[in-house]
């Protein structure tokens, strides 16, 4: 049974933000347009967090790209009274939007703030629905959405490994972000094969994994930036 | 025992005992609802062509089947059809391999834009007020045909101008001929962030007007003066694949990279170490660094080659740059020019880039003279790590088609009268205008709405009533990308030569018509046919395609490139573009000049700077909402303007996050929020360029400020380049915050407010 | 002070039932008004969508769970106190238990409907029923929310059963008082009570049982509801005071809503007579004691979290102490702390008037308190890019003021059926049991806290 993780190398990361529009057209993230973002009410999935240090001159910036973190002791999990999130037998946390009943008690208990609530049903102007991925469900007012890992590719990638009779192959499953990040720094793999590519990496010296000590157990590594 | 397993507790309670009996109980009660409500379909991916920049990048698209209210044949109606879904970057394209921008992502809002323009327009209203009525496509083609036909009757001919962005590419080509068989001058083209300085330098320096390809994946260390390389300039995503494996892509190996500007960029914030250096003095910084290596003889003078002997002094070893002189000049000290260059030298190989902010001064040409000879000095020039120019197909040639076939060579018309005799816009009789807004990018002062005004019939072949479509007296709407042929011949982004093509993905859902096939009706109609030999545009692509050779024992060019979504490989004989200068060395050595700059330093003590958005560039991307939405990489700012200070100016000035500031120039002011940033000098303001568009679709129309409308007429004076960081502001408080400026993050300080 | 005897107290308690005046009429009106505009409130969030409050990104909770806490901790002064007192057999609380219990219900249906109206699809709620279902969807036990469903429905019927079996023989009162439908209508409440020995015995009884059920599960229900945030591992929220710190500040803020209520029943029912400034400084003395504990758990969770010095913590810390929401934060420990304190404290001022000024400081200090514990934390979780602030908008204040208005309109129609003030506990000299109930006229020499 595999388990989906990913590593994000922050030293190739440069805040482009190609995962963050990626993650809108694959998973159909509706926008919320100006007057709503500006009630902070946007939904990014993934965003890329960028810090500053330092005063002018020598400043520096980080930029983190902080999605869901799939954790394997999600703190999310077990506060939800209606399993609507919950974890799957290969690691993910996956949220069910016809089960959530929108106590938002998942999104608080998240220490990363990567759940979002929809606070209106979510509407594209026509024809821009014509974009919209079949794969993917749409949600509705009233309930929390977040990262799936792009659930949709890895099950269609396991179907069809299955269909070919053969295992997923490693960097088979690309999620919408890491396959559109111009500089590879998101790398998405089973964590469970000590030979994917994310698993190595997630062993890298630089990788660590953001707020460990909460419990949480989180399954994206970040492999620091160096110098 | 983990929260999870905390169930097994709970289940000893006893309520739940039923479901600690099949283990761990989610898993069980799952299957009975859906996790993901898979609707079946299958999907074909089908190649592209990025359309939103020249980067020219390849696209996969995923088509499925939807059903979409479309017209046929008049008609309106409910059809089921093979709809584009998604975009990714084609995974074996030379110049993306895989990657796609943002934008690129963004691009499918494009052909599914709610506000498309779907059929013929007729200008109905007076110019501007956006009055149209719908005009079939044969009275509409009629209509051009006529004044064109009134012009070539009254052998005026020299009056049809046409405006486009520019850049090489079939379409371009086409337009040339069109214009040439017609007797017309060839087309303006106007770019805001365009690169004519660099590619004069490069054409000046080593032969090739032509944008650099930089082998950043070979290279141990970076210096980039103000290249947004990451982010908006020349072709970002390859350029960000090649800084990836730069970074990280090398076992043991990791390149080091300096940037030096003054407002830090996206690609700033990655930078190891980030050098503020005053505006329009990068070249000098440059020279500095040339000085310091010659010095200390780790490389000769003579190793720059002609790209040195341009530079004033520099067989002398440029002695008038010390150290301690370029300190004065650029307020880098001088010992760290000393470390900058020792680095430079010594961490083969170096690369030097040069473009954006230092190249937008009335000096220039001489910055990017200068960073070229230092990148001549230490052997970066088409060497692994250092500069390439990939090579380039010219069209013309493979086309057999003669240069300009009618009448001598015209001036191109242009948009800023200079001279009297100057073929100005504005006198022109007929304007067609293809993928142009100069109305909003090009500086208030230069008035072109007046001197459009002045021109009788303007035809736009715009998707989208922006501030030039809405001046049109005729829309002839464009296909959407993934409607249509398309192509593109990047000129940058590979190490050899690329053509990209791809046929249409989706069948058109408007009353459209692709731009080039109106050119090729239009010159068939005309009184005086303009003999055109391809019928269609993908007629004359096919001719294309059809001079170079295979890359694939398969297939002819053609075919495998149409399967591929495009051709690269080695320029055959005879098809090669020369370099288009046989460059006659600068008349005279080239030298800094201080930069000069609009306004007086003391009535406007700001440097203002706009810049290319991450999200809309130059604005022309300002009407998807995905781009709309997506945080800035640096303030995280959505649907917004705003101004860039620094805080200990902010201070003085009594400027908090957020509040009003109006930013005026001696030829215009803007209103916009602040964002205080410690990325940016004490002097300077910097604003991103995309918003203020007073009408491009409901979701760009009326948002915020257009810097571009302050700027003053400075050009760089080889170019004729607008000079667009040289113009100089004053800053003051208007107001309090208003809720104009919308950020996504909450705090972004590494150490917020933890122990106030 | 004149003591009553049995026919004034039946006329006394009993006028209030008997008569309606305009007055009664005027105040339905008034807040019946306030309870349609909550109404119409929460109908235009399901209508429009939840964006209509004010919540966003990454605070999720805020006005509507705070009511949720506030009133469920208003809920324990009644049952609870009245359970207490009437152990340790405290004759002083005779006038006062009802009107403490009414509250404890009216509280509990009021905090009890804000986990429904703060979902995001409140017509799914009952999916939080263990309902059997053939598809075999059960609630997920592990979840705090779905303790408190039990907790909170536990009291809710613990706490009625405690309200009504009293009222039993005031019920049998008011039917034979009464004629007509008021007649056949009590007839049936009343569950033929006779007052026969045996009746009151098993009254007793049931009683006695009662109060001593009912301690428990007060206390556990509001540490289920401190669980809600304590379980989340989230800055200031995950800490283990948190279920004593609840229960405290519940019963503080639940003295402070029966002292208002009892002031205003004393006033405007006219009921000085059994409502006396003794009973206030009583409660005022209890008032006081929770003060003082509140303020030692207060102080102990920021001197724990400011010695720890966890950067995540501090983060909050500092929000509530000296930014953005250090106004409210001391207010907060002024209506909490300083004002009873100074009021209570001080024997001159536990007056009527005293006691009824610092409750008022409480309740409004308590309710900051569990906007201070949600709202901060949530807006400084971790990681500064996501941060956010918070602003109510007008449907979560008009639901806000609509709840004290549904408080205030269910406790006059109370008082319009149902004898404020227990008939027969008053009355207990004709009472067969005069051991455990001991005759008002006695007790009120008391005059001491008993406890
Ligand atoms: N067109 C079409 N029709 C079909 C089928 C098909 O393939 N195509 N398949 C058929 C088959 S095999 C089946 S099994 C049926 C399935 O049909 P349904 O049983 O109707 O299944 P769902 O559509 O998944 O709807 C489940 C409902 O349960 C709700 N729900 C989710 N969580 C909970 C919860 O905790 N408690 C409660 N009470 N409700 C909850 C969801 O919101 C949703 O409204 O459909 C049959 N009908
Ligand atoms: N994502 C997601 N997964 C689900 C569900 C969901 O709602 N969403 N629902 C779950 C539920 S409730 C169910 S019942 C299952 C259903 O899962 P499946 O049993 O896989 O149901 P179908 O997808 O309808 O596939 C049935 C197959 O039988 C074929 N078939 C049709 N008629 C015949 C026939 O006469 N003979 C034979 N030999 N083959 C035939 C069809 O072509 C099809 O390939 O899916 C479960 N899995
Ligand atoms: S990151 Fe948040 S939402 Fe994702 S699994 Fe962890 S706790 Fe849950
Ligand atoms: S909001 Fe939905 S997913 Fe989150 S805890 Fe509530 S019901 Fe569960
Ligand atoms: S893995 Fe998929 S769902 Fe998650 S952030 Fe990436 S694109 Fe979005
Ligand atoms: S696409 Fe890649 S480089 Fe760009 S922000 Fe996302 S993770 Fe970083
Ligand atoms: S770089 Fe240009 S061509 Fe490439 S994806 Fe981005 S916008 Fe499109
Ligand atoms: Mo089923």
């Amino acid at each position: 049974m595999p388990r989906w993780g990913m590593a994000a190398d922050l030293d190739r990361c440069n805040g482009c933000g190609a995962c963050v529009v990626a993650c809108h057209a694959e998973n159909n993230i509706s926008t919320v347009g100006p007057e709503e973002a500006a009630r902070g009410r946007a939904k990014h999935w993934l965003r890329v967090e960028r810090y500053w240090e330092g005063d002018f001159p020598d400043v520096r910036v980080t930029f983190r790209p902080v999605l869901c973190q799939h954790c394997d002791n999600a703190p999310c999990e077990p506060v939800c009274p209606t399993y609507a999130s919950h974890h799957t037998e290969e690691g993910l946390n996956a949220q069910v939007y016809n089960r959530c009943i929108g106590t938002r008690y998942c999104a608080n208990a998240c220490p990363y703030n990567a759940r979002f609530f929809d606070f209106f049903n979510p509407s594209w102007d026509k024809p821009l629905h014509l974009q919209l991925n079949p794969d993917v469900s749409l949600r509705m007012v009233g309930v929390v959405e977040k990262c799936t890992f792009c659930v949709q590719r890895i099950n269609g990638a396991q179907v069809q490994a299955k269909a070919e009779g053969r295992g997923v192959r490693d960097g088979e499953i690309q999620p919408a972000c890491a396959q559109s990040c111009p500089s590879r720094a998101l790398v998405f793999g089973d964590l469970d094969d000590p030979e994917s590519q994310a698993s190595r990496l997630s062993r890298s010296p630089r990788g660590s994994h953001l707020l460990e000590d909460t419990g949480s157990r989180p399954k994206v590594a970040y492999l620091a930036r160096q110098a | 025992m983990d929260r999870r397993s905390f169930i097994k507790l709970t289940a000893v309670t006893g309520t739940s005992a039923a479901l600690a009996s099949c283990g761990v109980p989610e898993n069980q009660l799952i299957r009975f609802v859906p996790d993901e409500d898979i609707v079946p379909g299958v999907a074909v991916w089908k190649p592209g062509v990025c359309p939103l920049c020249a980067a020219g990048c390849g696209l996969t698209v995923r088509v499925m089947d939807a059903d979409a209210d479309v017209a046929r044949n008049g008609q309106l109606g409910v059809v089921r059809i093979a709809a584009a879904k998604k975009l990714e970057g084609a995974p074996n394209h030379p110049v993306n391999r895989g990657g796609l921008c943002a934008r690129g992502q963004a691009a499918i809002q494009v052909t599914y834009h709610p506000d498309r323009i779907t059929q013929p327009l007729k200008r109905a209203g007076e110019r501007g007020d956006g009055r149209y009525e719908a005009i079939s496509w044969d009275d509409a083609l009629a209509d051009v045909v006529s004044r064109l036909d009134g012009l070539e009757e009254a052998g005026n001919q020299r009056a049809l101008a046409f405006l486009s962005r520019g850049g090489a590419s079939h379409r371009a080509v086409l337009i040339e001929q069109f214009l040439a068989r017609f007797g017309a001058p060839p087309p303006a083209v106007y770019e805001l962030f365009g690169d004519e300085v660099l590619r004069r330098a490069n054409a000046t320096s080593f032969g090739r007007e032509q944008l650099p390809t930089i082998d950043l994946a070979n290279a141990m260390f970076v210096l980039s003066f103000g290249a947004d390389f990451l982010g908006t300039w020349n072709s970002p995503v390859a350029q960000a694949a090649a800084y990836g494996v730069m970074r990280q892509g090398r076992p043991g190996i990791r390149g080091g990279f300096v940037q030096v500007e003054s407002r830090m960029s996206q690609t700033g914030a990655s930078a190891d170490e980030w050098v503020p250096a005053r505006p329009g003095t990068e070249g000098v910084l440059a020279l500095g660094l040339a000085h310091v290596i010659m010095a200390a003889a780790l490389r000769p003078a003579s190793a720059a080659g002609r790209a040195g002997a341009l530079v004033d002094g520099w067989s002398d070893g440029l002695r008038s740059y010390t150290p301690e002189q370029v300190e004065k000049i650029t307020g880098v000290a001088a010992a760290r020019v000393v470390r900058l260059a020792r680095q430079f030298a010594e961490m083969r190989p170096s690369v030097a880039v040069v473009a954006g902010p230092p190249l937008a001064h009335t000096n220039g040409l001489f910055t990017a003279v200068a960073v070229n000879a230092l990148n001549a000095l230490v052997g970066s020039i088409e060497q692994p790590g250092g500069v390439f120019f990939t090579p380039q197909v010219d069209l013309a040639a493979a086309l057999k088609m003669s240069g300009r076939a009618a009448g001598a060579p015209a001036p191109p018309f242009r948009l800023q009268r200079e001279g009297a005799d100057d073929p100005h816009i504005g006198d022109a009789q007929v304007l067609l205008v293809d993928g142009a807004n100069p109305v909003f990018t090009a500086p208030r002062v230069w008035g072109v709405d007046q001197a459009l005004a002045k021109v009788p019939y303007i035809v736009s072949f715009g998707s989208f009533l922006d501030e030039m479509a809405v001046l049109a007296d005729l829309i002839l709407p464009d296909h959407s990308f993934l409607e249509a042929w398309r192509e593109a011949v990047p000129e940058s982004g590979a190490t050899v030569a690329v053509a990209s093509v791809a046929p249409p993905v989706m069948r058109p859902l408007y009353q459209t018509r692709s731009t080039p096939d109106v050119l090729l009706e239009v010159g068939r109609r005309l009184r005086r046919p303009l003999n055109l030999p391809w019928q269609t545009f993908d007629q004359m692509l096919a001719a294309a395609f059809a001079a170079l050779p295979s890359a694939s024992p398969d297939a002819d060019a053609w075919t495998d490139a149409q399967a591929k979504g495009a051709w690269s490989g080695p320029v055959p004989p005879g098809l090669g573009r020369a370099a288009s200068l046989p460059a006659p060395p600068a008349a005279r050595p080239i030298a800094f000049e201080e930069p000069r700059f609009d306004g007086d330093a003391g009535q406007f003590p700001f440097h203002f700077l706009p810049y290319p958005s991450s999200a809309f560039l130059d604005g022309s991307l300002a009407h998807l909402p995905w781009l709309q939405e997506m945080p800035d990489p640096l303030t995280s700012a959505m649907w917004s303007s705003w101004v860039e200070i620094n805080p200990a100016a902010a201070e003085r000035l009594g400027i908090g996050q957020g509040d009003v500031l109006e930013i005026a120039s001696a030829h215009g002011s803007i209103r916009a929020a602040a964002v205080l940033t410690p990325g940016i000098a004490p002097d300077m303001v910097a604003m991103p360029v995309g918003q203020g568009h007073r009408t491009f679709t409901r979701y760009a129309s009326g948002r915020g400020a257009n810097p571009v409308e302050a700027l003053a007429p400075m050009t760089e004076p080889a170019t004729g380049a607008l000079a667009w960081a040289a113009t100089r502001v004053r800053v003051s408080r208007v107001g309090p915050p208003d809720g104009r400026l919308v950020l996504f993050a909450g705090g972004m300080r590494e150490h917020v407010e933890e122990h106030r | 002070m004149s003591h009553p005897t049995g026919v004034r107290i039946n006329n006394d308690l009993l006028r209030p039932l008997l008569l309606t005046s305009w007055r009664f009429y005027l105040l339905v009106a008034f807040f019946g008004g306030f309870v349609v505009a909550g109404g119409i409130a929460w109908g235009s969030q399901i209508y429009y969508g939840f964006g209509i409050a004010g919540l966003k990104w990454p605070i999720y909770w805020a006005f509507y769970v705070t009511n949720f806490v506030f009133w469920i901790g208003i809920s324990h002064a009644g049952t609870l106190i009245s359970a207490i007192l009437r152990l340790v057999n405290a004759g002083w609380r005779r006038p006062v238990t009802r009107c403490a219990e009414v509250i404890t219900v009216f509280a509990l249906m009021i905090g009890a409907m804000f986990p429904i109206i703060h979902l995001g699809r409140p017509w799914l709620a009952f999916w939080l029923f263990p309902y059997p279902s053939d598809r075999l969807i059960w609630p997920n036990f592990r979840s705090p929310l779905v303790w408190d469903f039990f907790a909170i429905n536990t009291y809710l019927t613990g706490s009625i059963l405690f309200l009504l079996l009293p009222m039993i023989p005031d019920f049998a009162v008011v039917r034979d008082k009464s004629t007509g439908l008021r007649r056949r209508i009590y007839r049936i409440v009343a569950l033929g009570w006779r007052g026969t020995p045996k009746q009151w015995h098993r009254l007793e009884s049931a009683m006695q049982i009662m109060a001593i059920a009912i301690i428990p599960v007060a206390v556990s229900v509001h540490t289920i509801v401190s669980f809600d945030f304590s379980m989340a591992p989230i800055p200031m929220w995950n800490t283990t005071i948190f279920g004593p710190y609840f229960v405290a500040g519940a019963i503080f803020s639940g003295i402070a809503g029966l002292l208002i209520a009892m002031a205003v029943l004393r006033k405007f029912l006219h009921l000085e007579d059994y409502l006396h400034p003794v009973h206030f400084e009583n409660l005022g003395k209890l008032l006081l004691v929770m003060a003082l504990l509140w303020g030692y758990f207060v102080f102990n969770e920021r001197l724990v979290t400011y010695y720890g010095n966890g950067p995540a913590e501090m983060t909050v810390f500092w929000q509530t102490q000296r930014r953005s929401f250090a106004p409210l934060y001391w207010t907060m420990v002024f209506g909490n702390f300083v004002l009873p304190l100074v009021l209570m404290g001080i024997r001159r001022f536990r007056t009527i008037t005293g006691c009824v000024i610092a409750s008022l400081g409480v309740v409004v200090g308590m309710w900051l308190e569990r906007f201070l514990i949600i709202v901060p934390s949530l807006g400084n979780k971790y990681l500064p890019y996501s941060f956010g602030s918070y602003s109510p908008q007008p449907a979560e204040i008009v639901v806000t003021v609509a709840t004290f208005a549904a408080m205030a309109l269910l406790y006059v129609l109370f008082a319009k059926f149902i004898p404020i003030i227990s008939i027969w506990e008053l009355k207990a000299g004709e009472h067969p049991s005069p051991v455990l109930i001991p005759p008002a006229t006695e007790e009120h020499r008391l005059g001491e806290l008993h406890l």
